[in-house]
């Protein structure tokens, strides 16, 4: 009723390829902007920024990342930890020879920096496949988390191996760094995200997307077909580590403030990859919802039992903590293995249908 | 010149210098390269025969080993915490069985990996909640595993052996042999290697997909208990002890998912490449550390030349 | 394409804010100290005991004298995994009513330090954390007595060359570390004294991956042939490293670790081939002390500790070091409750407390802890205190006291400290620093 589709006639080709041939749909994604943009800002507190909202948009982007290259172009990858490490520390790098540059520049650019080193380490992609590849990328994984410990001028010679992040101001408010505010950082990555968000809708539905979903499906009929084989996978490698090297300056300079080389290890690689599976593969929506799912969901389970007053020791709610995600995983897995994304596509259809059952 | 001397020749030249030293890293190596093997080896096992990269061999060694030495400090004798432990293993294998494979048959397969990379989370928090994060030591002598040591003394030098690598090392050569006898053998070895080669032949002739499972997760326990034995006698028994999963994954590659001897030959090859490259060239030359990534970049660029690992079957595509 | 998501986000943060909001006002009157704990992961074995005896140090005062000065305190832990991650977010979920935070791992305390100035509580980290924060004008809001790792790494090269750091002359020094925040902190300071006195530093990463497997770092020992081991090993590292000494043969009596590295329960696993082990602390067990004996009955026999007793955890360093952190941050939230005449210190409060910290012999002797913890003092400026160490030594049973109370040789320190304050705060700008203090 609410999502009837009746009564919305296209009268063109071009009108039936456009973002939004649903009205309601375009209502929606302006509903939800209006909470992003308006009403989270008025309402959240500092504790709700920091612990939910930012990481939330910027794991969205990391997975939105290693989905362009898992989900669209089929190219497995358990490197995206180190990609993101690539962007901080070039990001890191910039603004402190650059102290005078914007760091939505020095963000743009360092977002190049873990592109070129995502081609590299793509190359083995043109003659390995599969659980291969996947190992093959934890080679960049692990080298490039020794690299983040061992070369000292990447961290500036910092004694603890660490990197700090200066404040940073633009037009007059400090964006970065220790004194800005949470609203600020909010809607700083709130922007930057909508804006990839939007060019990679884009990409994914145009020339592009399709040769890389030719790709995915069946390499060999896709080379047969006239497709490049080498140009479009090291394009999907280099466009998924653009946007992964982004989420990482953004998850140092506008998220965490300081960031040692461990952090950039396996388990953050794993941590996006979950998110872009459970939030489906292939899908835009998805790592949002996946996102949401796997960063909000540990810590609403460790207010839970406080709650409700039950007194659990922190250790306990951890090791519960764990095991519920992990069963979770499982869970929705069998559920629906492509994917929350999915799981809203049936939803929807229910939706236009309803109140019929057929 | 000088960097082409520090790289060619020096490394050679320390070699020559001390071979007891020498003697003593290819050793290490070694032991470091059975446990790989080991570990390797039940990941193979599991490929071969459902087609699941099981993440989860890491944790399941933890969890082997923690149990058993969990039920010693319950007071359960030694002698009979072991078969208790195997066991757990056993209902570990049919819960995961009948829990989470069942109901993913004929997914893709990076859907199985992340349902075993959820196991591991699971167990890792199951375990933790049981046992303590604490480190434990492992219950050597009440296994009689000897922990004196061996020293030689070749070159005017001297070269030790830990009786209780000596006893890994043995150990892990009976546990392979006995495997190989078992998969080349026996019915239900056939059974398994057949389900290997293909699913819906295998299903034809009668085999049954899910007691097959049932066994091959449970001998994937058995190795991950000897592993952890092993392991854990050597550096205590904890949760850090998860990371050698990945220690595991470059061999793998390097010899192939399917094969057997590949891990075996692999593990055994990386664990000594990555000592002598440590110790003569990552040390003196690269601030140290490269064990973490050396093997992962030896099988890649074996991966160049040969994208099925060594030993592995060669993949055939059709359109 | 982004639809619904946003209203997910809005139901969860709702939901979030909700469970975050109800203990905020649950217990006004008691004064709130978090922790940031970690009993999980690969750093539970050695971090468990040390929480233990903070949380039991609490205990003891509210079950013996009804609270501090009658306010009850109320300790919690938020669980962190030593993951800075986790830290990080325990830290914003906390500092709302927090007085204090404790961030228990050098990589917590560089991402918390930073907002200190802003959200203004002090962060109390006892032994770990930055070295230079002892420089109380540029880290207002960071405390780390009684010692900190330059001391430390002072301390052990003052003991192990009997007093005279020059006939180091030419010897070599491996120094076996974690390679983490954490691990590299006392290197600058070590590079300083190897060029000043002549001996050859050789350091030795440990990756956090191979803290259980550290065959090859071992090796270089042994190929290097170091006159010392000096250890900066944490968790799992520590049980690491000592086996592959004993295996190695390295001779025990020239192998000396930080406080951190000298957990009881890593030496029992070599149990009598780790005599001679030597770790500098800055607190020594004593289960016969008067406080020892309060805790076991207020605490212990009361069933309202969580220490593992049949692993005699009660007499173990970690436990009672453990005890002594809450000492500290104890008598610092009294100096603060008896300058302002409050019954509930704010942070801001408290800061004067931790600054105005006096330990002396009397005072610990007061407190029924006479010879477990180093007197020390701190002040406006000095926010470390420099009390000093013992060197406790494996007599292949337990830790046992094996020198004089050291002190710090602090000529290069204070060089270091003010050069890496600045660098700090250069880097960090605008850093307000405190003019007013003065030494």
């Amino acid at each position: 009723m609410f999502y009837r589709t009746a009564g919305q006639f296209k009268t063109s080709y071009q009108a039936d390829h456009a973002l939004f041939p649903v009205r309601q749909d375009a209502f929606l994604l302006g509903v939800i902007l209006i909470f992003a943009f308006v009403i989270f800002p008025l309402t959240a507190s500092e504790f709700t920024f920091r612990a939910l909202l930012i990481p939330v948009l910027i794991y969205s982007l990391a997975a939105l990342g290693l989905n362009i290259l898992t989900g669209y172009a089929g190219q497995l990858s358990l490197g995206t930890g180190a990609f993101m490490g690539v962007g901080a520390y070039a990001c890191y790098k910039l603004i402190t020879i650059f102290p005078e540059m914007n760091i939505v520049v020095a963000i743009a650019m360092s977002g190049f920096f873990s592109a070129a080193i995502g081609v590299l380490f793509g190359l083995p992609s043109l003659r390995i496949k599969g659980f291969y590849l996947a190992i093959a990328t934890l080679a960049a994984q692990f080298f490039l988390v020794w690299l983040f410990q061992k070369w000292a001028w990447l961290y500036n010679y910092n004694a603890s191996g660490a990197i700090q992040v200066p404040n940073i101001e633009m037009f007059g408010i400090t964006v970065a760094g220790p004194r800005a505010t949470a609203i600020t950082q909010y809607y700083f990555v709130l922007c930057v995200v909508c804006v990839i968000t939007f060019f990679a809708i884009n990409i994914t539905r145009g020339r592009i997307g399709r040769m890389w979903k030719a790709v995915r499906d069946m390499d060999i009929a896709a080379e047969l077909v006239g497709i490049n084989l080498m140009r479009s996978k090291l394009m999907a490698f280099f466009v998924s580590s653009y946007v992964v090297g982004i989420a990482g300056a953004l998850f140092v300079f506008l998220w965490r403030g300081a960031a040692e080389a461990n952090l950039f290890d396996i388990p953050l690689s794993f941590r996006v990859l979950f998110i872009a599976i459970i939030g489906g593969l292939g899908s835009i929506l998805g790592n949002f919802l996946g996102a949401i799912l796997i960063v909000a969901l540990p810590v609403i389970i460790g207010s839970v039992p406080q709650a409700f007053g039950i007194p659990l020791d922190s250790a306990m709610v951890e090791h519960l903590n764990i095991m519920i995600i992990g069963a979770l995983i499982i869970a929705f897995l069998i559920i629906e293995p492509h994917g929350l994304a999915r799981f809203w596509a049936m939803i929807r259809e229910k939706f236009i249908l309803w109140p019929f059952p057929h | 010149m000088e960097f082409l001397n520090d790289v060619l020749v020096q490394p050679f030249a320390d070699m020559a210098a001390a071979p007891d030293f020498l003697l003593q890293v290819l050793w290490e190596g070694l032991v470091g390269g059975v446990l790989y093997a080991l570990i390797a080896l039940g990941f193979v096992l599991i490929y071969k025969s459902s087609r699941i990269f099981n993440f989860a061999q890491g944790i399941m060694v933890v969890f082997a080993a923690l149990t058993l030495v969990g039920l010693y400090e319950k007071g359960v004798p030694a002698l009979l915490a072991l078969p208790l432990t195997l066991a757990v293993m056993l209902v570990l294998a049919m819960t995961i069985e009948r829990v989470v494979l069942r109901p993913l048959v004929n997914q893709p397969d990076i859907i199985l990996f992340m349902a075993t990379i959820g196991i591991t989370l699971f167990l890792i928090g199951f375990g933790e909640l049981i046992f303590g994060g604490e480190n434990k030591v492992m219950i050597t002598e009440q296994l009689f595993i000897p922990t004196g040591s061996i020293v030689f003394e070749p070159f005017g030098g001297f070269v030790s052996i830990e009786e209780k690598d000596l006893t890994a090392v043995i150990g892990a050569m009976v546990l392979v042999a006995a495997l190989l006898v078992f998969l080349n053998k026996s019915k239900i070895g056939r059974a398994i290697r057949a389900l290997g080669d293909d699913h819906q032949a295998a299903l034809s002739v009668g085999i049954s997909l899910s007691t097959i499972w049932v066994i091959v997760w449970f001998i994937a326990g058995v190795i991950a208990l000897a592993t952890g034995i092993v392991w854990g006698a050597r550096a205590g028994v904890s949760f850090a002890l998860e990371v050698i999963a990945f220690k595991a994954l470059p061999v793998l590659m390097l010899g192939g998912l399917e094969s057997v001897m590949g891990a075996i030959i692999g593990g055994l090859a990386i664990g000594i490449l990555e000592k002598l490259f440590e110790i003569y060239w990552g040390q003196p030359l690269l601030g140290g550390n490269t064990e973490a990534w050396f093997a992962y970049m030896l099988a890649l660029l074996v991966l160049l030349f040969r994208p099925q690992g060594l030993f592995g079957e060669k993949i055939i595509e059709r359109v | 394409m982004k639809r619904m998501l946003r209203n997910a986000i809005l139901s969860s943060a709702l939901l979030a804010a909700a469970s975050v909001a109800v203990p905020a006002v649950a217990q006004d009157e008691a004064i709130y100290i978090p922790n940031l704990a970690y009993r999980t992961g690969p750093f539970a074995a050695t971090g468990t005991p040390l929480m233990n005896g903070q949380r039991d140090y609490i205990t003891l005062l509210n079950e013996r004298d009804g609270g501090l000065n009658g306010v009850k305190l109320e300790y919690d832990e938020c669980e962190t995994g030593y993951n800075t991650e986790k830290g990080v977010e325990c830290y914003e979920k906390t500092k709302a009513r927090a007085v204090v935070t404790q961030p228990w791992s050098t990589g917590i305390t560089l991402q918390v330090l930073p907002k200190s100035n802003v959200d203004k509580i002090p962060i109390l980290a006892p032994g770990y954390g930055f070295s230079p924060m002892a420089d109380g004008k540029v880290f207002q809001w960071a405390y780390n007595p009684p010692s900190s790792y330059w001391d430390g790494a002072s301390m052990i090269l003052k003991n192990i060359s009997d007093g005279n750091l020059d006939s180091l002359k030419d010897k070599k020094i491996a120094f076996l570390h974690l390679d983490h925040p954490f691990g590299k902190e006392p290197l600058p300071l070590l590079e300083v004294l190897a060029e000043k006195h002549g001996f050859n530093l050789v350091p030795i990463p440990v990756g956090l991956t191979e803290m259980q497997n550290q065959s090859a770092q071992w090796l270089q020992i042994r190929r290097e042939r170091p006159d010392f081991v000096v250890m900066w090993g944490w968790g799992a590292m520590n049980a690491g490293a000592i086996t592959e000494a004993v295996k190695t043969k390295y001779p025990m009596d020239q192998f000396v670790g930080v406080w951190w590295s000298g957990h009881d329960g890593d030496l029992k696993l070599v149990g009598d081939q780790g005599k001679g082990y030597r770790s500098i602390s800055w607190s020594v067990p004593n289960s016969e002390a008067p406080l020892m004996a309060d805790i076991k009955k207020y605490v212990v026999d009361a069933g309202k500790s969580q220490i593992n007793q049949s692993e005699g955890e009660f007499d173990s360093v970690f436990y009672q070091r453990g005890l002594m952190i809450s000492v500290i941050l104890v008598e610092g939230i009294k100096a603060a409750q008896e300058e302002f005449d409050v019954r509930n210190p704010s942070p801001e409060q408290l800061r004067w407390g931790l600054e105005n910290i006096k330990l002396d012999e009397a005072r610990l002797k007061e407190l029924g802890a006479e010879g477990m913890l180093v007197p020390f003092s701190t002040s406006c400026a000095d926010h470390t205190g420099h009390g000093g160490g013992w060197m406790l030594q494996w007599d292949g049973a337990k830790f046992v006291k094996a020198s004089d109370l050291l002190t710090p040789d602090r000529t290069e320190i204070e060089k270091l400290e003010a050069e890496k304050a600045k660098e700090y705060a250069e880097a960090n700008a605008p850093w307000p620093v405190n003019e007013e203090c003065s030494m």
